[in-house]
């Protein structure tokens, strides 16, 4: 009886993708020291990432490895994350990994790379639960924004400031207790009274649709992995008013 | 008779006080309060009520209620001789009438920006007539034990204390199932704290069909040849077999004797396991014709409902290795657990241990009870026991780890995330799990010793019995201006708490302790006139 | 009871598209099995049509002249036509049996103009409600039975149905997985209710002349097939689904044990195994039904088919024709490629690349390949003292088979849930008196409606 011996062009088991049983990974680079590259951005591999991007700039330019290495790798694990194949952890190590690179290149480079836009992003004054906060701020970092991280328990003054000095295309805040969050409504009223109308999209446990949508500026964050999506809408000119139209409706 | 003391446990969900004879060492009497007489379902509830209402207030209302116990002991109060509390610290400090912003706040920065001194939280011996309100003659000792820190009370303490951790020289876990999940592991002498946070979940909150223990709840579950028994809490709140429900469609095959209201704490976790072990939950799937588990017609178990407990479940399942890194051992070394709290104590044990609940390498799982009246009952018969466990306390903060600032918590937890809410096969788990080097979380041991300390929460009612309080503080009235007496606050409200008096200007009774406070406030959302205000109502006379 | 007790074929190898042990002969000059593999296209009317006998007549009147001036267009040497019927085909036994009349006198017409060879197969709409009625004394029953009548007088050559005996549990355990369940629904009460009704169908082919075609687990099997879906699908695990076809072969075959000679019903996947036992040619779909329904072995059912088939099109034109006139090309072309590899000696190679087409793809194409199909037809005849008995023998079988093979993958939970139902398996009670008691209590608390009496328990 006649035998095949790889079956990889006959199908592809896209069910046995992401159970470690096989790879769902869809790109690939001829390139070895790119390959390992994306490799490194793939895996999460921190440790390794900084060889492979230096052993890639002795044959390629910086914009080459940001584009073709870190940024393509870092689409891939969005994809996969997106489909279910990858999970919260694998996105969040890719994430620290790519920037790793990132910072390498732009030495290289001399300069920092232009980014899709400034995010300032905070934990509520007096609350201490960031994890939903380090969750956006990585997705934010991997889909190229320049993310403006506040830390926890940021008072009112510091995220009203912060706003002036950096002029951001959003801010975001978390707030998982019910005595913190209404620092967010401070916050808002301050902006408006300063005739800064920047989308405030505020998340976490404790926050809901009904609350954010009582004051001005105000978006509902349901998921961190909203945050990239509303950052380019906001980039792309969306005001506070319709971002909340379209994500909170 | 003379010499009486009064020992009580202000817990989240009640008050429960006892008279004891100080002579002949013995319970007089038990009362229970059936709620907790602030309005709220946790401490936090409380807390933010504490905050809006003001602190005289929250703090009157608790008097109030103490007074009530008090009185309903029937024990003459020229006859009474001391007063020895116990519980969390924002119970004890509504009870003392001290600061509590500090402890509803997290952040170090904004309690400095507002000026928030945390008050001494050491043990005290107090008069009662430092107490304001406080029935009793003034020359009453009042006993108040130590917190640690701040997310560590007295409560804590007791758990420690009266389970025989202390005394254990095995390598040893113990965990409170609360809200705020307190834990110590001790090895050797050395004793480390921690306080996961874990959310109200296992107490059946924030669970589309969760309630706490009343009549009704399906506290566990257990397969039969045909379908899943609930056993249910009946009216004198002991388990009963209720309904036998076919838990993959909302059916019922045979009613039993009580019917079913709602899911505890300890339910949840019977649920989570009994639908693991028959394959019909798939973290963080259900896989049923309509993605839930099914208690009969109307209650059923949802995705939503595996992600709350999961972040529950999660917090505990993260604190346990966090301990275990901060001590530098693995898992596996922790040979023996501790289960506190009420869920601790009627949960099913080995169902827990499947879960995720208990550390997974413990042979012997003690299921201890609530301790916090055992150690007030300890301190009004010595209390020089006050000053032992003050000892205790000053020793414990030196090793308190604070999981906010640990990474290995973060990381844990980050994992448990995934792992609860988006299903992250156990492979990688494992695989994170060495890549951030954190202890190894092991399979649960297979047929662990359980060892149930007590068969009831309290083991000893006293001679004259256990009356109960339903009616818990006050009720009070409130007229708004402008109100119309439509009843639209009344028939929203989901706990009602609410009447409409009949008289000539409308007039609402509220009951604080039925009350679910600043979580619900449906009553204010939903006045078409927009008179009821909360904050009008006087909640102390 | 169960009466195969020994394999129609020595072994895998011999089974071979085109040619079965026992060939059908029927029709104007169509030979089943003979040799060579005729295409079976079965037109669905559009919706609306059935409103009256008349639009319905009228539709089958064009959708059969669509698909036979196309067989004389590209020149297809001869086919079957199925007149699946819709409900009101069988509720009103006159309306079947005129269609019947109708198809025929065209095909009639087609032999004698260009020599088309040509048959009918009738399947008759199975509406009984075993939740709700009597099945044994049902006026849907009596109406059936009318239709098979009157279908066989008006020209149908093959009479086939796909019967609904034990659906009321295994709708209820398919979408649980509980395997108990779904032998008992399939295996137990599928087979009971199979004997009962082909014991009548065959004594009115036979009064007619008619052949008794056959049954399909239509019904269960290829609900749990399409509820494992493709591989984004997680509700049923494909391998429970293929647990599920094993058990039906065990089924299916009471139809050939009453006296139906095939060929068999085109949607009934489990054919390939009940070839293997009976030597009855046998109907099959694959790729061609993709119109209908989506499966994972499109190429490899065809490896021992001696019609092949598009399952159901509804009637609509397309840039190439109506959809019947193009799916008879499809299918047209799929068969000559089969029977051209026969005529140049190379259909075991062709048979070959059908087979390694599809057996990795998914646990339903590794258990129907001709080698393992044979293994549980095997096991079937080996445990054929009761239905039951050898309906479990066969999803024991094709389980082993599922875990033996390293080049078939399993994702963990797949494997997993094959692992939880194998130990069910293994559990269950040996005797069939005793696994009926079993599940009689189980399921009549939690079916309403379910009843012993129904299957002369
Ligand atoms: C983990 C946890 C902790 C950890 C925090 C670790 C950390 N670094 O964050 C630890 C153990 C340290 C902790 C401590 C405390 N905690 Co805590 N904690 C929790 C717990 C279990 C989970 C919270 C969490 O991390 N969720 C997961 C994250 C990812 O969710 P998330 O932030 O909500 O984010 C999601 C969405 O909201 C959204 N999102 C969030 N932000 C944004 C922003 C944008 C832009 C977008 C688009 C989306 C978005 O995206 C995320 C999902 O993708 C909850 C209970 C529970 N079951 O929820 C209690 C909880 C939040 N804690 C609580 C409390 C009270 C405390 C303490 C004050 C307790 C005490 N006794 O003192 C202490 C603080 C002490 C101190 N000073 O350190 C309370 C708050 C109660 C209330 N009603 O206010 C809770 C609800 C538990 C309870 N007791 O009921 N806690
Ligand atoms: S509706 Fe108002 S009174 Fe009723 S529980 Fe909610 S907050 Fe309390
Ligand atoms: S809803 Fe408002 S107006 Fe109506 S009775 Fe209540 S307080 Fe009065």
């Amino acid at each position: 009886m006649a035998t095949v011996a790889n079956y990889a062009n006959i199908f592809v088991r896209y069910d046995l993708i992401g159970s470690g049983e096989a790879k769902g990974v869809k790109v690939s680079n001829k390139d070895s020291a790119m390959q390992k590259v994306l490799d490194c951005v793939l895996e999460g591999d921190s440790d390794n990432i900084a060889a492979a991007v230096n052993e890639a700039l002795a044959s390629k330019d910086p914009m080459t490895v940001i584009n073709d290495g870190l940024i393509r790798g870092m689409n891939e694990v969005s994809r996969l994350w997106d489909e279910g194949e990858y999970y919260l952890p694998q996105a969040i190590v890719a994430s620290d990994a790519m920037l790793q690179g990132l910072d390498i290149c732009e030495k290289k480079l001399g300069k920092a790379l232009e980014k899709k836009g400034t995010v300032i992003t905070h934990t509520a004054e007096g609350d201490i639960h960031d994890l939903g906060q380090k969750i956006v701020n990585a997705l934010l970092r991997a889909n190229g924004y320049n993310v403006v991280d506040l830390g926890k328990d940021v008072p009112v003054d510091e995220v009203v400031a912060a706003v002036k000095e950096h002029k951001p295309v959003m801010v975001t805040g978390t707030a998982l207790m019910t005595t913190t969050m209404t620092a967010f409504e401070r916050i808002s009223k301050r902006l408006v009274k300063d005739s800064n109308y920047v989308p405030f999209v505020c998340g976490g446990g404790a926050v809901s649709l009904e609350y954010v949508s009582g004051y001005e500026l105000g978006i509902f964050g349901k998921d961190a992995s909203e945050a990239p999506g509303m950052a380019n809408d906001a980039v792309n000119g969306l005001s506070w008013s319709q971002l909340r139209e379209k994500w909170n409706n | 008779m003379g010499q009486t003391g009064i020992a009580l446990d202000l817990g989240t969900s009640g008050f429960r006080g006892q008279a004891i004879d100080l002579e002949r060492k013995e319970i007089i009497a038990t009362v229970l309060t059936a709620r907790h007489p602030l309005p709220g379902a946790n401490v936090m509830d409380h807390l933010n009520f504490a905050i809006e209402a003001g602190l005289e207030t929250a703090h009157g209302v608790v008097i109030e209620t103490v007074n009530q116990v008090i009185s309903t002991l029937g024990i003459p109060k020229e006859d009474i001789t001391r007063l020895a509390v116990c519980g969390n610290p924002i119970q004890l400090s509504l009870f003392e009438g001290i600061e509590i912003r500090d402890l509803a706040y997290a952040g170090e920065r904004k309690k400095k920006l507002m000026g928030i001194v945390p008050p001494n939280r050491d043990a005290k011996k107090l008069a009662a007539s430092d107490i304001d309100g406080l029935f009793l003659p003034p020359g009453v000792g009042v006993y108040i034990p130590a917190a640690v820190k701040h997310e560590i009370g007295a409560d804590a303490l007791a758990m420690m204390a009266q389970s025989g951790l202390l005394e254990n020289r095995d390598i040893a876990l113990v965990t409170d199932y609360g809200t705020n999940a307190e834990m110590a592991l001790k090895i050797g002498d050395r004793i480390i704290t921690g306080s996961c946070a874990a959310g109200p979940a296992l107490e059946g909150q924030h669970i589309e069909f969760g309630m706490l223990a009343a009549p009704g709840a399906v506290h566990d579950i257990e397969a039969e040849k045909v379908g899943f028994r609930c056993y249910v809490l009946n009216q004198n709140m002991i388990s009963e077999p209720g309904d036998l429900v076919d838990i993959t469609a909302g059916t019922v095959l045979e009613t039993g004797a009580v019917g079913v209201a709602g899911i505890t704490g300890t339910g949840v976790i019977s649920i989570l396991y009994e639908g693991m072990a028959a394959n019909l939950i798939r973290l963080p799937q259900i896989k049923t014709p309509q993605k839930k588990i099914h208690l009969g017609k109307d209650v059923a178990f949802s995705e939503h409902d595996i992600t709350e407990a999961g972040k529950a479940i999660g917090a505990i399942r993260a604190g346990f290795i966090t301990l275990a890194a901060e001590a530098g051992i693995e898992l596996e070394d922790i040979k023996t657990a501790y289960m506190a709290g009420a869920s601790g104590t009627y949960v099913n044990a080995r169902k827990a241990l499947q879960v995720g609940l208990v550390p997974p390498g413990a042979q012997k799982v003690y299921q201890v009870g609530n301790t916090s009246l055992a150690m007030a009952r300890d301190i009004v018969l010595d209390p020089e026991k006050l000053w032992e466990l003050q000892d205790l306390a000053r020793a414990l903060r030196a090793n308190h780890c604070m999981f906010g600032d640990s990474q290995v918590f973060e990381r844990a937890y980050l994992l448990e995330l995934s792992f609860w809410g988006e299903g992250m096969p156990w492979e990688q788990y494992h695989k994170f799990s060495r890549m951030y080097k954190l202890p190894r979380l092991i399979e649960p041991y297979g047929e662990p010793e359980i060892i149930r300390l007590y068969e009831r929460d309290i083991p000893d009612l006293g001679c004259r019995g256990v009356s109960y309080i339903d009616i818990v503080g006050k009720p009070c009235q409130v007229r708004f201006d402008g109100c119309t007496g439509c009843g639209a606050c009344v028939e929203k409200c989901p706990e009602k708490a609410l009447q409409l008096l009949p008289e000539q200007q409308p007039t609402i009774l509220i009951r604080p302790d039925r009350c679910n406070g600043t979580a619900c406030k449906r009553c204010e959302i939903n006045c078409p006139k927009k008179v009821f205000e909360f904050a009008l109502i006087p909640f102390i006379s | 009871m169960p009466k195969y007790d020994k394999m129609a074929y020595a072994s895998a190898d011999e089974m071979i598209f085109g040619s079965a042990k026992n060939p059908v002969k029927y029709g104007r000059d169509f030979t089943v099995g003979g040799g060579y593999v005729y295409p079976e296209l079965v037109p669905h009317p559009r919706p609306g049509t059935e409103s009256t006998k008349k639009t319905l007549v009228k539709e089958y009147e064009k959708m059969v002249t669509d698909v036979l001036d196309r067989c004389v267009g590209i020149g297809i040497p001869g086919i079957q036509i199925e007149l699946e019927h819709v409900y009101q085909m069988t509720k009103n036994p006159e309306w079947g049996g005129e269609i019947a009349a109708a198809t025929k006198h065209l095909q009639e017409d087609y032999f004698r103009k260009y020599g088309l060879k040509s048959a009918i197969r009738a399947t008759v709409a199975d509406y009984r409600k075993p939740d709700e009625e009597d099945i044994r004394n049902s006026v849907a029953l009596e109406n059936q039975l009318k239709t098979f009548e009157t279908s066989a007088a008006g020209g149908a050559d093959n009479l086939s149905i796909e019967s609904v005996g034990g659906k009321e549990i295994s709708d209820y355990t398919i979408v649980r997985q509980d395997i108990r369940g779904t032998l008992f629904g399939i295996g137990v009460l599928g087979s009971l209710d199979m004997e009962f009704m082909w014991k009548k169908i065959v004594a009115i082919a036979d009064k007619y002349g008619a052949t008794p075609g056959g049954d399909t687990n239509c019904a269960q099997a290829n609900v749990a097939m399409f509820m494992a879906g493709g591989f984004q699908d997680r509700s049923v695990p494909h391998t429970f689904a293929a647990l599920t076809r094993a058990i039906a072969a065990a089924r299916s075959l009471v139809a050939y044990e009453q006296g139906a000679k095939g060929p068999s019903k085109d949607c009934g996947y489990e054919d390939v195994i009940i070839k293997s036992i009976t030597g009855n040619p046998i109907s099959m779909e694959g790729k061609t039904c993709a119109c209908a329904h989506s499966d994972l072995l499109g190429n490899l059912v065809g490896a021992c088919c001696d019609l092949w088939s598009n399952e159901a099109v509804e009637y609509h034109d397309m840039f190439g024709g109506t959809t019947v006139a193009v799916f008879a090309e499809i299918l047209g072309y799929d068969v000559s490629l089969m029977n051209t590899a026969i005529e140049l000696g190379k259909a075991k190679d062709l048979q070959q690349m059908m087979i390694h087409s599809d057996k990795y793809r998914d646990t339903h194409g590794f258990i129907l390949c001709p080698e393992n199909a044979y293994e549980i037809g095997k096991a079937i005849v080996a445990n054929n003292t009761s239905y039951y008995a050898r309906a479990r023998a066969a999803a024991i079988k094709s389980g082993e088979l599922m875990l033996g093979d390293s080049k078939l993958q399993i994702s963990a939970f797949e494997k997993e849930s094959l692992e939880s139902a194998m130990r069910t398996l293994e559990s269950l009670p040996d005797k069939e008196e005793d696994f009926i008691s079993e599940c009689t209590d189980i399921y009549k608390k939690l079916i309403p409606g379910f009843t012993l009496a129904n299957y002369g328990l």
